[in-house]
């Protein structure tokens, strides 16, 4: 009986670790192309990321990567004082930054119109 | 520099929030001031705008999720520390900083398992500079019947055949190698850093 309605189902578990992977995978790319038309600091950032896909961005993942784009020379940032009296981080892309995002879009696109020929 | 602490409403939500910053220094304490500052205060930064932002939820439960969500500092800053700690090390050419970041980098691959054998290869030439002039019969590079046979020390009374072929340009020449071991080492840390990035 058991064996009957797991074979009818879908395997929930392998569809759950696939979309995980692919959201880590692209992350990255999610980040660079928030930033393409605003500043953002730290918060507001993830809050935009939320507004815009379904991912939930770990916190703590988030500051790490944000570092690793800036060794990278994709983004930079500046510390903004606040009448709060507490600066906000601001994140913004560079001028390489661009040019790079630029390049991986255009692949993305190449990329989701291959997998849509499958797809059909 | 003075970073503002964060206004509380509660007691029990400012000493949540003091303990987790106290954590955070203490992850962050190797790296040099101005990181140690632009780290905390970003921290500092998400904690605030998100509490700002919680609406009707109580401080200390707000608070409580914030940090859950930001997760445990050793393991966020974990990542961060060893990468900064790297750039450092390969901006500054410090045997103190390079050594640092492979500690902390060891755990994240083979490749600084082999960085960290040539730093000690680096230490072991720098050791024997010192040993050789405490000891100048016992510490060289030896030969054996023309054939190389040891670098280093020997403890026992020298072999028949075995002479130190180098004398005081050993020294020397220990120097030379452990120089080109650093410059190699701190080249090789960046080419991987640059293989990374890519």
């Amino acid at each position: 009986m058991y064996f009957v309605l797991y074979i009818c189902f879908m395997n929930e578990t392998f569809v759950a670790n696939w979309k995980s992977q692919l959201k880590k995978g692209t992350l990255t790319f999610v980040i660079l192309n928030v930033l393409k038309d605003n500043e953002y600091y730290g918060y507001e950032l993830i809050e935009e990321i939320k507004k815009h896909t379904d991912m939930e961005v770990a916190e703590g993942t988030l500051y790490p990567i944000l570092n690793r784009l800036k060794m990278d020379n994709l983004v930079d940032s500046k510390w903004v004082e606040q009448g709060t009296g507490i600066p906000r981080k601001y994140y913004s892309l560079t001028e390489v930054g661009m040019k790079t995002l630029a390049e991986m879009n255009a692949y993305w696109k190449t990329l989701v119109f291959d997998i849509e020929k499958i797809i059909k | 520099m003075k970073i503002a602490t964060i206004p509380f409403e509660q007691a029990a939500s400012a000493r949540v929030y003091s303990d987790y910053m106290k954590r955070v220094k203490r992850e962050i304490q190797s790296l040099p001031q101005q990181s140690q500052d632009d780290i905390y205060m970003e921290f500092n930064s998400h904690i605030f705008e998100a509490i700002q932002h919680r609406g009707s939820t109580h401080e200390i439960d707000a608070l409580l999720d914030i940090l859950e969500k930001l997760g445990e500092p050793h393991d966020v800053l974990k990542q961060l520390v060893a990468d900064k700690k790297l750039e450092q090390a390969t901006r500054t050419f410090n045997p103190l900083h390079i050594f640092k970041a492979l500690v902390l980098n060891i755990t994240n691959g083979f490749s600084y398992i082999i960085f960290a054998v040539l730093y000690l290869f680096l230490f072991a030439f720098l050791f024997l500079i010192v040993a050789k002039i405490m000891h100048p019969e016992q510490v060289g590079l030896f030969t054996q019947d023309g054939h190389l046979k040891l670098l280093g020390r020997t403890t026992n009374p020298l072999q028949p055949g075995m002479v130190e072929i180098l004398g005081d340009w050993f020294i020397s020449l220990m120097l030379f190698s452990a120089v080109l071991f650093y410059f190699i080492i701190t080249l090789l840390l960046r080419i991987k850093k640059s293989i990374n990035k890519k």
